[in-house]
């Protein structure tokens, strides 16, 4: 029973529907002072939406949103903010070629033609860092800076604001263990100071770790509502997929045969001129998948783009069943029988304007073509084939991918690159973004190519997924392989500290 | 003498095309470009050359070139910032209109007159002492006001742009609209404004060539010049500083050609001087390797997208 | 829930933004509506819109002649609105049509006057080739300086147009100049570089179903190549294209090659087919025209051809009316830019069309389709 005087905040049958998405469907919510109410579901579930409407970022089209028992009009985050309620984005709202300081004023008397107070600016900050154990420079760039530090340039950026109701969407994925540590720590202290922490995750273990109170969201609907001690994680697993559990994954095989993947020391420069692939040396065998964990930003993709000829490496060799791989041609490097699902398919996968048969030939152009003009025929048949395989839906080959469902899509990229990969199939993060159903989907099919003899690279910053697949464990962090194990021998606590290991983060 | 005429001809020439990339500068700052510059320059010539004409102050065909150049950018803003509209091709539908409306209006007002009507145009207002200097001084110093304004408008911009709140909230639209929209500043609102501003001033622009130049309208006037004012802000790296440098180069060279035509010396075709600050910019364009491009420049920030 | 959703599948056929009544309606609409605005502003001058749309019309249609001249007039249209569709297809922006359309003409002409003694059967295809390869070659350069460069093509092609211009004045004036010597402009071509009629005692000449042919051209091209299948996944989705090795620079060039190719061939038609002369500054609006043309025909080779022949008949109507009446020419003008505007204002319409149907759908159902 909520106390009318404790009460933070409420939000009652939120409605909110974008198109072809029903996002909330009269979702219910109340948290009060002095509480972290953790908001759980899983992808696709509502739960950013929601937070987005109480920041004021969407407006509902029903439902009613009170603050401090006050009933409450929040058109858009500059009321968010009055109400002091402040909120930590999944992807951060900087701007990454100012410094902290001007990031965290950004917005402050935006139309006074005054000077911006750089000096008193960065007393505060140093002051509010003090405080609330934050230190960051606040002269320095925030490209320049970790990961970790601009989520905390994010939090002064809302702490400088005197904010009482804090939300943080997904905050910990991109955290190391470490970095997520420190984060829980800064939010049981301003917990402790009475203020409202709302915490939408999907991970169930940093829910038990934090939460006061778990609300679960399925769907776009409230799926139940605990208090963290009357709860286990099965139960909130279950309500949250809304049924039972899929099973987790096959158990690993035990990987024979040659090495089909080969890197030698390989050396990759990043965006921003930097290694950010330093050294690397692994070799994946036939019938192996081969799993690195990491946080994101640590060089994985760097890695796999220059595996698939999408990136040039400085030094170094990639063999493909002991040849050597050709350099910077991504056609070439599928020919030879590497597939590739990338980690955003609609950027690089898939051309969505384009139809279903036309985005599966789309990286084999001259095997369906003749003289310069297409053969139709056999582009169909190929769709036509794949769809049956891949339980592609709906089944017209002439249909615009756009209109697939995202679970579709990533099947429309897996058949492409899984038929294609016939030596070697390298997966990022190939479930973000599906339900539950899509990603069991994938992984089945992963583990299908595994028993089929190919080799799978796989690279994700879901530990349980690469716990769940892999039959060899790697983390990657600060460019390099810190460690390669046997899935069997390998331990969370010890792969948390690799992941922490050089991303220069005090414990 | 002939240096002497030359810079003092380059300065007034740069004129329009500072006050025209100082506009674009701050609302591509915003991540919207201003295509279409070019019909507001015309725009703006016409309607400076028209309340000039009727009210017979210059002051007054200025502001009302201002106005003109505002009007104009609400269109374009309304189109391309509120509903989300490509602005290359909203921007090229605008320029379309310009070429007719201008000319379309100046006959209703004036009808077919035999010899083109005329007003004075903007006089010199030497600055004591200054304009004495040997060489630099006619140049500088012996111009017209509203080359004193655009002048002084590029380090003001500079100001605004890098040590301002508002200029922060500028740079920070075109960088990343996100960051702006999370901190409770409407998107659109900051943009809509600069693109009204870059209205404004490259109306202003426009108006030179009629009424601080030339003393009259006529529909090529303009002559793609508003496209290098657009291509400035390219070139000068998105800084106020950076363009007023590009105006001058370009100033400089406007005033050759225009000097070599008139001196009669036929070392070159004529055309080759016309073409002459096109191939530059065309040059300079490619030579720029390294753009700080505002991240977000060319598109449209769109909330609810699903 | 169901059954009101299947209540009026008419309803919902016609009501679709993405349908074939649609595709019509819009455009149809954008036209009256670019009419009506340009309309509002004639009593300015004292004429009656009304009375204006009557001659308009009545006159384009008037004789065999002037029915005749819209085909005239819309072939070289058609060809500067495939130039411009054709790069928009890959993401591209050739705003250089009319250079390139200039530089075709002298291409032409100048091979035309070099060797008038040719039979016709001959020197017609060299000057067509001629004018598709100055054309081709002067877009190509833009195309060129974008993947080299990674230049801004918009700029490039437009200054490339200025300095076109330049081109050909220097041309018209001293090397091509005619025998004569007193107006900027060529000699008449040899009979044997004029396009054959086909209406005698009309300008319809047998270079409309050249036109023709090049927008059924462009169609093969976009729809049943190698090459259009890469131009359109650049254009949708560049990252996508690099990633699935698609090289984007050899699209850029090959595509402004085409492009700039057919506004050159229009640079013939015009030379050849119509003015059998060139003239300095003559048809400065092509360019821009074609750009109006391919955005009310959606940038797709049929919606060009039909824009390109309502464009035709406008300003042979349009033409006619400003020499009889004291309607000012530039009032065509005026109604290219209000009719794109309207263009664009669909698109919006659309676009709010689309979404409200995927809205309405999604609550009713409850699933994403």
């Amino acid at each position: 029973m909520e106390s009318p005087h404790n009460e933070a905040l409420s939000l009652r049958g939120i409605m909110k529907v974008f198109p072809g998405v029903l996002a909330n469907a009269g979702v219910n919510l109340s948290a009060r002072r002095g509480e972290i109410l953790a908001i759980l579901g899983e992808n696709g579930a509502g739960k950013s939406t929601l937070m987005k409407i109480l920041y004021g970022m969407y407006q509902p089209d029903s439902g009613a949103v009170s603050v401090n028992g006050r009933e409450v009009r929040i058109r858009s985050p500059k009321d968010a903010l009055a109400l002091g309620i402040g909120m930590i984005h999944q992807h951060f709202t900087l701007v990454p070629v100012h410094t902290v300081w001007e990031n965290v004023v950004l917005g402050l008397d935006p139309s006074s033609g005054r000077p911006a107070d750089r000096k008193g600016a960065v007393r505060e900050l140093e002051a509010l860092g003090r405080k609330y154990g934050l230190a960051v420079d606040p002269c320095a760039v925030v490209a320049d800076l970790s990961v970790g530090m601009q989520q905390k340039t994010e939090i002064l950026k809302v702490l400088y604001r005197s904010v009482s109701i804090l939300v943080l969407d997904e905050p910990t994925a991109v955290l190391t263990p470490g970095e997520a540590e420190n984060l829980f720590g800064f939010l049981q202290e301003f917990r402790a100071a009475g203020n409202t922490v709302l915490f939408i995750t999907h991970k169930l273990g940093e829910v038990m770790e934090i939460a006061d109170r778990i609300e679960v969201l399925r769907g776009g609907r409230n799926a139940g509502s605990f208090l963290r001690g009357e709860v286990t994680e099965r139960e909130l697993a279950a309500r949250m997929v809304g049924g039972d559990i899929p099973p987790v994954g096959e158990p690993p095989s035990r990987p024979t045969g040659r090495d089909v993947l080969e890197v030698r020391d390989l050396w990759v420069r990043g965006s921003r001129g930097h290694h950010a692939v330093r050294g690397v040396s692994f070799a994946v065998r036939a019938g192996e998948i081969f799993g690195v964990a990491g946080v994101s930003g640590n060089g994985q993709e760097e890695l796999a783009d220059c595996v698939c000829g999408l990136a040039r490496q400085e030094r170094g060799e990639i063999l493909l069943d002991g040849r050597v791989l050709p350099r910077e041609d991504p056609g070439a490097v599928f020919r030879a029988g590497v597939g590739y699902i990338p980690a955003d398919r609609h950027r690089e996968g898939l051309v969505l304007d384009m139809t279903v048969e036309e985005n599966l030939v789309l990286k084999n152009l001259p095997a369906y073509s003749r003289k310069g003009f297409l053969r139709e025929g056999a582009i169909r048949e190929n769709a036509e084939r794949r769809i049956a395989d891949y339980g592609i839906r709906p089944p017209l080959p002439g249909s615009r991918t756009a209109s697939l469902s995202g679970g579709n899509q990533q099947k429309v990229v897996a058949a492409r690159e899984i038929e294609a990969g016939r030596k070697c199939i390298v997966a990022v993060q190939p479930t973000r973004g599906l339900d539950l159903g899509a990603a069991a989907h994938v992984h089945r099919m992963l583990a299908g190519a595994r028993s089929e003899g190919r080799a799978v690279f796989l690279v994700s910053t879901e530990l349980s997924e690469i716990m769940s697949l892999s039959d060899t464990v790697a983390v990657m962090t600060g460019g390099e392989i810190l460690g390669i194990f046997p899935r069997e021998s390998a331990d969370l606590r010890m792969i948390g500290m690799l992941m922490a290991g050089r991303k220069g983060e005090p414990e | 003498m002939i240096l002497e005429g030359l810079l003092a001809r380059a300065v007034q020439m740069s004129t329009p095309l500072l006050l025209g990339s100082l506009g674009e500068v701050m609302v591509e700052r915003t991540g919207v470009m201003n295509m279409a510059i070019e019909g507001i320059f015309l725009l703006g010539a016409w309607a400076g050359f028209t309340g000039a004409y009727i009210t017979g102050s210059l002051a007054a065909g200025f502001l009302c070139a201002m106005a003109a150049g505002v009007a104009v950018g609400a269109l374009y803003g309304w189109i391309t910032v509120c509903l989300k509209q490509h602005q290359i091709v909203t921007g090229v539908a605008i320029n379309i209109l310009a070429a007719g409306i201008g000319i379309f209006f100046y006959r209703v007002l004036f009808g077919v007159p035999l010899l083109p009507l005329t007003v004075e145009p903007l006089r010199p207002l030497a600055v004591p002492f200054l304009s004495d200097i040997p060489v630099i001084g006619p140049a500088l110093f012996r111009q017209n006001i509203l080359t004193y304004l655009a002048w002084g408008a590029m380090p003001l911009g500079w100001w605004v742009l890098f040590r301002t709140r508002t200029g922060l909230v500028l740079r920070s639209t075109g960088a990343n609209p996100e960051a702006v929209d999370a901190a409770g500043i409407s998107v659109e609102r900051v943009r809509f404004g600069a693109v009204l501003a870059a209205g404004a001033l490259s109306g202003l622009a426009g108006a030179f060539y009629s009424i601080g130049y030339l003393g009259l309208f006529s529909n090529d006037m303009i002559g793609g010049r508003g496209w290098i004012a657009f291509a400035l802000c390219f070139l000068g790296n998105w800084n106020p500083l950076g363009a007023l440098l590009g105006a001058v180069v370009f100033g400089i060279a406007d005033a050759a050609a225009i000097t070599l035509q008139t001196s009669g010396i036929r070392m070159v075709p004529n055309e080759f001087l016309i073409a002459l600050p096109y191939m530059l910019t065309i040059a300079a364009t490619l030579a720029r390797k390294r753009f700080n491009v505002p991240a977000s420049l060319g598109t449209a920030y769109i909330k609810e997208e699903k | 829930m169901a059954e009101k959703r299947r209540e009026n599948p008419l309803f919902d056929a016609i009501t679709d933004p993405d349908g074939v009544f649609s595709s019509l309606f819009f455009p149809a609409m954008s036209v009256f509506l670019g009419l009506a605005s340009a309309g509002v502003l004639m009593p300015f001058l004292g004429h009656s819109p009304a009375a204006v749309y009557r001659d308009l019309f009545s006159f384009a249609f008037r004789d065999i002649y002037n029915i005749a001249d819209i085909f005239a007039k819309a072939s070289p249209l058609i060809l500067t609105g495939l130039a411009f569709a054709f790069a928009f297809r890959a993401g591209l922006f050739n705003i250089g049509a009319q250079g390139q359309f200039y530089l075709g003409a002298v291409a032409s002409a100048a091979c035309a006057l070099s060797f008038p003694y040719l039979p016709s059967w001959v020197l017609l295809p060299l000057c067509a080739a001629a004018s598709m390869a100055a054309g081709g070659l002067w877009g190509g350069m833009t195309g060129f300086f974008k993947a080299r460069f990674n230049a801004n093509e918009f700029l490039v092609s437009m200054m490339s147009t200025y300095v076109a211009v330049a081109i050909m004045d220097f041309l018209v004036r001293s090397p091509l100049r005619e025998a004569k010597g007193e107006y900027p402009q060529t000699d008449v071509l040899a009979e044997a570089a004029w396009i054959p009629s086909f209406l005698p005692g009309t300008r319809f000449h047998w270079g409309f179903f050249l036109a023709l042919a090049a927008a059924g051209a462009a169609w093969v091209l976009l729809w049943k190549t190698t090459l259009g299948f890469r131009m359109r996944a650049v254009g949708k989705n560049r990252a996508a294209a690099r990633f699935a090795g698609i090289r984007e620079k050899s699209v850029f060039v090959s595509v402004f090659l085409v492009s700039g190719a057919f506004a050159g061939l229009a640079g013939f038609l015009e030379v050849n087919g119509v003015q059998h002369m060139v003239v300095q500054g003559f048809n400065p609006l092509l360019g821009a025209e074609g750009i109006g043309i391919a955005v009310l025909g959606s940038a797709h080779p049929l919606g060009v051809v039909l824009s390109a022949l309502l464009f035709g008949a406008l300003k042979v109507g349009g033409l006619l009316v400003t020499q009889t009446s004291s309607v000012p020419s530039s009032i065509i003008a005026i109604l290219e830019g209000f009719v794109m505007l309207y263009v664009i204002l669909s698109f919006y319409l659309r676009h709010r069309l689309r979404r409200s149907r995927s809205r309405r759908r999604t609550a009713a159902g409850g699933e994403a389709p």
